[in-house]
């Protein structure tokens, strides 16, 4: 049997683990169906639609686990972590309602779009994707911020021995320090996972030897997506690290196995941190490596600053860390070459088998990179809550019965898993929606297809 | 009045909205439950039909409920997470499964298969599921016996929300649910003119409704002896109001019976307009009765104010956009810009064409 810490730690990293999925293709699928169906009325090609009316269908049923799943997550605030939420609902509250406008404004244009086929005109059709994925964007921003707020939180006077809070500025909270940092590469995570994601379902069928205008068609909408995104977020995330060196140097070291403070530490390529003897195993080293990139001479701030209860799990922060960085490069470096022979091909879509296996691979490896980077942010603060204000086992809820709670939820989201996936494939492998020429769905079929 | 009070009535209206919207839905959910027989097929592609478009919005009220008390009333928020953590487990297992279920049945590719049946049951089962539960644990709140005597949350004392009081306020909550979808789906069986369907409804909006009438009865009797408080708040402002209620019921009931439908919709959502509303006023100033108030579970009058100018700005985007969802899949007379011109002409005349 776990603790009820532990059994509520498990619950909320599932639920948010499961959650995130949805949520960046919630942010992503939308501009992708704007493009493509932009690129229909502008084009008169009715592959742009046929493709439109594919991701739409597909969109309906994700984005409806993305509701339910976040709705989940917004009761397990209160549920897990009721004293979370007092603190965190007096000072950061409003980014969460503000979401809550985001994500309102999303679902009644999703409705529209999703349902609207037959009742809007063309156009009118067309621009209600556009609040879509502003309001996906939107949201996306806000709820992270208000995550980097328990990362950096700010906003707020707390009195240490009452543990009362006061003065509080809930714009100060909203905008703290972290705020940028993350919210930005949140956002274009989710561009780079939908990108590669919708790109590995199309070379998928390109090496089957579907080798016609639609898949490429899919192809390289999804890709362009991606080659855009990717190379931001590497940026992006190196301003993360410098940021988080300054801001959170105990989570910093953590990602970087750094164990003892020290001038010049070299860079801790892979391996395993071992927080029992403070090495890391295995690890490809590079001399000053970690210095050049911070382009500092100054000590590297350890583990060894903080007590020994207060660190972090090192083993799992370097580990995802690693993990995190070494998946961005790698589809970095598959949109890279895809991009490269499809201009040297004089703009023909490269049908290398390897590009497009390395494609395939991209898909999940994108999103295996968000729920790293999610973990490093999480497990990186641990053991706060709110950074330097609540413990996580201060916050957590003192009703039993976590484990068989825990239990129940794991099984939903198996369950939901599973029907999700089982009738994804059969909407994929039904056949190709008929698009006229005048862009419309040739047979009556059901209203939303 | 307080900015605390203000953002209450705000949030009360959110529930109102969540209610009559949100609470169709379930109540969707429920008649797809009773859809047997030779009707069942139809009945179901009107319920898909009319949920389809709406319900991730409706379902937002939830949310904007949440984060609204979590921003307003933290401290109430908190207990009750804690007091009313089952209850809310369970309606919060409802909810995931009932969008899932609805989803996946909707889109599922053959429609008579077992993967659309398997999800249809867990639909219309949720659908009962989550307003009980919730239902449940509003009558919890209400009775004044949700804290322990020192004002702390506990989420073993379940007296609170399994007492005859609560499981009378959740059956009716969930009525009310049936009720109100009845009134809806029979609006939407006459547009799409099918007579047997409006029929079967205009019966069940009746049925549903005398059952929550007579629960509504039964609660306010229990709430004499199990939820005093409220009782006696009820008695000192919210006396009209009741009254009012009830008339509205009789008024929804009569509209139902000489067939004005469109009468009739308007009249169900003031009744549940009117039924919060009592809830309301009787337990005012209280959130949490007796020991939570407005006052005292309140956040920062600053903080309040900077949300309310935030909930001003989403409601100005916010209105128009529900009332254009509202316009194009719900009201076909109202004027909607951006309406597809004969459509259906069209599509039929393009695949004339392609035929020859």
């Amino acid at each position: 049997m776990m603790t009820n810490l532990l059994a509520a730690r498990a619950q909320m990293g599932t639920s948010l683990a499961f959650h995130i999925i949805f949520s960046a293709l919630g942010v992503g699928l939308p501009l992708l169906l704007c493009i493509a169906e932009g690129l229909a009325l502008k084009t008169r090609n009715p592959t742009w639609m046929m493709l439109t009316r594919r991701w739409a269908r597909a969109s309906a049923i994700l984005f409806a686990i993305g509701a339910v799943s976040g709705t989940i997550l917004s009761f397990e605030l209160g549920l897990l972590w009721p004293t979370y939420t007092k603190y965190a609902g007096a000072v950061v509250g409003l980014p969460f309602l503000l979401e809550g406008f985001a994500f309102f404004t999303e679902a009644i244009f999703l409705g529209l779009y999703l349902y609207g086929w037959d009742r809007l005109s063309q156009r009118a059709h067309w621009l209600c994707s556009f609040p879509i994925w502003i309001s996906g964007l939107a949201s996306a921003w806000f709820i992270v911020s208000a995550n980097s707020w328990m990362n950096t939180p700010a906003g707020f006077i707390f009195n240490k021995q009452t543990g009362q809070i006061s003065d509080i500025n809930p714009l100060q909270a909203m905008f703290n320090p972290s705020t940028p940092y993350e919210t930005i590469h949140m956002m274009l995570a989710c561009y780079v996972a939908t990108g590669f994601a919708v790109a590995a379902v199309y070379a998928t069928g390109l090496l089957r030897g579907k080798r016609d205008d639609y898949h490429r068609k899919g192809l390289i909408v999804a890709m362009a997506m991606a080659l855009i995104a990717t190379p931001l977020q590497i940026v992006s995330g190196d301003f993360n690290a410098r940021f988080l060196a300054q801001y959170q140097p105990v989570k910093f070291a953590a990602m970087e196995g750094v164990f003892q403070t020290e001038s010049g530490p070299p860079l801790k390529i892979g391996g395993l941190a071992d927080p029992a003897t403070g090495q890391v195993y295995y690890a490809l080293e590079i001399p000053h490596g970690l210095s050049l990139l911070l382009g500092t001479d100054a000590p590297i701030k350890g583990l060894n600053e903080v007590p020994r209860d207060l660190w972090p799990n090192a083993t799992i922060v370097h580990s995802s860390f690693d993990g995190m960085v070494a998946s961005g490069f790698f589809v970095l470096l598959v949109a890279l070459v895809f991009w490269l022979l499809y201009w040297r091909k004089k703009r023909v879509v490269p049908e290398n088998r390897v590009v497009l296996w390395g494609i395939v691979v991209s898909g999940p490896l994108a999103f295996l990179a968000i729920e790293l980077g999610w973990m490093v942010t999480e497990f990186g603060r641990q053991p706060w809550v709110i950074y330097h204000v609540l413990l996580t086992k201060d916050a957590a809820t003192t009703a039993p019965w976590l484990n068989i709670s825990f239990l129940v939820f794991s099984v939903i989201y198996i369950l939901l898993s599973i029907a999700l996936i089982w009738l994804l494939l059969r909407v994929a492998r039904a056949p190709l929606p008929k698009i006229t020429a005048g862009l419309q769905l040739q047979e009556s079929e059901k209203v939303g297809v | 009045m307080s900015v605390a009070f203000l953002a209450l009535i705000i949030l009360w209206w959110a529930l109102i909205a969540y209610a009559v919207l949100g609470g169709a839905d379930f109540g969707a959910g429920i008649w797809d439950l009773f859809a047997v027989g030779r009707l069942a097929q139809r009945q179901r592609q009107l319920i898909n039909h009319a949920l389809g478009p709406v319900w991730e919005a409706n379902h937002t009220w939830l949310i904007f409920l949440i984060v609204g008390l979590f921003t307003i009333f933290p401290v109430a928020f908190a207990a009750l997470s804690i007091a009313l953590f089952i209850p809310f487990t369970i309606a919060l297992i409802g909810i995931v499964l009932r969008g899932a279920a609805f989803i996946f049945r909707y889109y599922a590719t053959d429609e008579h298969g077992p993967f659309a049946r398997w999800w249809s049951r867990v639909f219309s089962a949720t659908s009962l599921l989550t307003p009980f539960f919730l239902g449940a644990s509003a009558a919890a709140v209400a009775s004044g016996h949700l804290l322990d005597d020192s004002g702390s949350p506990h989420a073993d004392m379940i007296a609170s929300w399994t007492s005859p009081f609560a499981l009378t306020i959740g059956a009716m909550a969930a009525a009310l649910c049936a009720s109100l979808a009845a009134v809806y789906l029979t609006v939407e069986a006459q547009a799409a003119k099918d007579e047997e369907l409006t029929e079967s409804y205009r019966m069940k909006a009746l049925i549903a409704g005398a059952i929550t009438s007579g629960l509504g009865a039964l609660g306010l009797l229990l709430s004499i002896s199990e939820a005093p408080l409220l009782w006696a708040g009820m008695l000192q402002r919210a006396i009209p109001i009741v009254v009012i209620t009830m008339a509205i019921g009789l008024a929804t009931a009569a509209a139902l019976f000489f067939r004005r439908y469109s009468i009739a919709r308007p009249l169900i959502v003031a009744e549940a307009a009117f039924l919060l509303g009592s809830w309301g006023l009787s337990q005012y100033p209280f959130i949490i009765p007796p020991q939570l108030t407005i006052a005292n579970a309140a956040n920062e009058p600053g903080v309040i104010v900077t949300v309310l100018i935030a909930i001003g700005c989403g409601l100005v985007i916010l209105v128009p956009s529900l009332y254009y969802l509202f316009s194009v899949f719900k009201l076909p007379s109202s004027p909607a810009p951006g309406l597809r011109k004969e459509g259906k002409e069209q599509r039929k005349a393009e695949a004339q064409a392609q035929k020859q």
